[in-house]
């Protein structure tokens, strides 16, 4: 325990010093301030190429803007940011690994568990707050110009992409387990998504694949409800725990 | 006790065998030399003994308990110098230290007076600036430091020396020798001199196997004769001397008398002097490490 907790912090101060938590949360902030910002500003933009369009015989009628706009802006961005997350964490693991930093440090008892849950907690941590300012700015502006409450399930589309990311996260901590670099981690990660991409497409399984719980528009407009999503929910549980708990015999057996 | 005993260690990758039984051990409060040829498998069998690597035979025991691959090491057993220490470049001396300690489990209070008194050791005290600025020297002695953060009573060290300046090699010696008083120390080198400098045990590793293992008093013992050199003032002389000892050869304008007994020695002077025969230079070579050395790897 002790380990992990002297370990996490030097995580921490690694995100700060290394300025990887900055970029994270002024990624967030800009996207949570663009999805009201953009939805805000649409009427405007097609008033100024009205005349362009008109001369290609497109008539504009005036463009009412809701707190939906703003949210579908949110849609769009969340799987941004994922990115940004992912990318950012990519190597946080193998580079210890392949760069002998961790050597002193298991030399004086740090079991490995705890270097992969006090990396997985840091990772845990700045992906909540990311996602969480970037939610959190979003609805405060989409409040202050429209009115939320006309857009559904707006809490559980955010839980549903958290979710998710932690999803992702566990399998960058289960790759990280046997890959040599960032890259691989990053591959490995990409291939999960596009498994669970192929698996969406079957009719049958479609309600337990973690990607429906990333259907926020259709959150939004209540033609899917959260009641809906509870097996996504579970087997998305279920794989997080599952990739993590995987990741630590195998690292225990990795040749560091 | 012994602190450290590797026994019968093998070790191969993929067709490679690297190590093919390998055993010594190593007593309490002691400097200990692990010397052999670049690639011979220093490295790998530091590795075993740490945990970080597991064998295909063999056992290792440290303070008596019997060292698992993947598993560490009891907290306060043993401290290790890599030979490229890396560190997080983003953190100074101090705060590195300080996290080494808290995974440790020094209390806080002990880890900092700990952290004075080895950052004052290793000399880098007034040091404030950021490890991603240190030179190799620098790394070096903050890797001495931060394995003997837990009072280890086993330090390895791989090659601490081999890549510093005749400066950084001196101080790293002398900081070795002085941490023996709290802890053996085992630490492997191609550089013979510091072995013969600082360490009082050896272990030869040739051919995956320990060649040989014991003290330096036994190595020279192993070498008891020593080699005489003789060079002439006139080169004409040359043959008179080897015409009285046969046993002589000539290299490069000296006489070389091998494994010279006391006797021997005396019997040639006694000669130079009836004779007249001036000398430039009479030296006794005493058996070394690096005879031994080339001995061992047959050159």
């Amino acid at each position: 325990m002790k380990g992990f907790s002297a370990f996490l912090k030097k995580e921490f101060r690694e995100l700060i010093r290394t300025k990887r938590l900055l970029i994270l949360l002024c990624t967030a902030l800009i996207f949570g301030i663009m999805n009201p910002a953009i939805a805000k500003l649409t009427p405007m933009l097609y008033e100024m190429m009205s005349d362009e369009l008109a001369a290609q015989g497109m008539t504009i009628r005036e463009i009412t803007v809701t707190a939906a706009d703003a949210w579908a802006q949110f849609h769009k961005n969340m799987p941004l940011l994922l990115i940004v997350t992912l990318i950012l964490n990519s190597g946080i693991y193998t580079a210890e690994y392949s760069g002998g930093t961790l050597i002193p440090l298991l030399t004086k008892g740090l079991s490995r568990s705890a270097v992969v849950l006090s990396k997985y907690m840091a990772m845990l941590l700045t992906w909540s707050a990311g996602l969480w300012l970037c939610w959190g700015v979003t609805y405060f502006y989409s409040g202050y110009y429209w009115d939320n409450s006309a857009v559904h399930s707006l809490l559980f589309s955010g839980v549903g992409w958290w979710l998710f990311g932690i999803m992702l996260l566990s399998c960058n901590a289960f790759f990280s387990a046997f890959a040599n670099s960032g890259a691989q981690v990053i591959l490995g990660t990409g291939a999960v998504y596009f498994i669970m991409m192929l698996l969406q497409m079957i009719g049958k399984i479609k309600q337990y694949v973690p990607l429906r719980l990333t259907e926020s528009t259709a959150l939004y407009q209540n033609s899917l409800k959260p009641s809906d999503c509870i097996c996504a929910v579970s087997v998305t549980a279920v794989l997080s725990v599952l990739f993590l708990l995987t990741a630590l015999p195998l690292t225990r057996r990795r040749q560091i | 006790m012994d602190i450290l005993e590797v026994r019968e260690l093998k070790k191969h990758f993929g067709s490679k065998t690297v190590l093919n039984g390998v055993s010594f051990s190593v007593p309490e409060h002691c400097v200990f030399g692990f010397v052999g040829r670049n690639g011979a498998g220093k490295t790998t069998t530091m590795r075993a003994i740490l945990g970080l690597l597991k064998p295909d035979g063999g056992e290792i025991y440290v303070c008596g308990e019997r060292v698992r691959a993947g598993k560490t090491a009891a907290a306060g057993t043993v401290g290790f110098l890599p030979d490229v220490p890396e560190f997080y470049g983003y953190l100074n001396a101090r705060e590195y230290l300080t996290l080494c300690g808290e995974i440790t489990g020094i209390p806080s209070r002990t880890c900092k007076s700990r952290c004075d008194e080895l950052l004052k050791l290793v000399g880098l005290d007034h040091e404030k600036h950021r490890i991603k600025g240190y030179s190799r020297g620098m790394k070096q002695r903050l890797g001495i430091a931060q394995a003997l953060i837990n009072q280890p009573r086993l330090l390895i060290c791989d090659e601490p020396t081999s890549a510093l300046d005749p400066v950084g090699r001196k101080e790293i010696l002398d900081i070795l020798r002085e941490a023996t008083a709290q802890t053996s120390v085992v630490f492997s080198t191609h550089i013979l001199p510091d072995v013969e400098r600082v360490c009082s045990r050896v272990a030869l590793l040739e051919g995956g196997k320990t060649a040989f293992s014991g003290t330096i008093g036994e190595i020279h013992a192993l070498k008891a004769g020593t080699d005489l050199e003789l060079t002439l003032t006139r080169a004409e002389d040359t043959e008179k001397v080897t015409a009285a000892f046969p046993n002589s050869t000539v290299s490069e304008g000296r006489i070389l008398f091998p494994k010279a007994t006391d006797r021997e020695c005396a019997e040639l002077m006694a000669f130079l002097s009836a004779q007249q025969i001036p000398i430039m230079r009479l030296e006794r070579h005493e058996a070394d490490l690096e005879d031994l050395f080339m001995e061992v790897i047959g050159k």
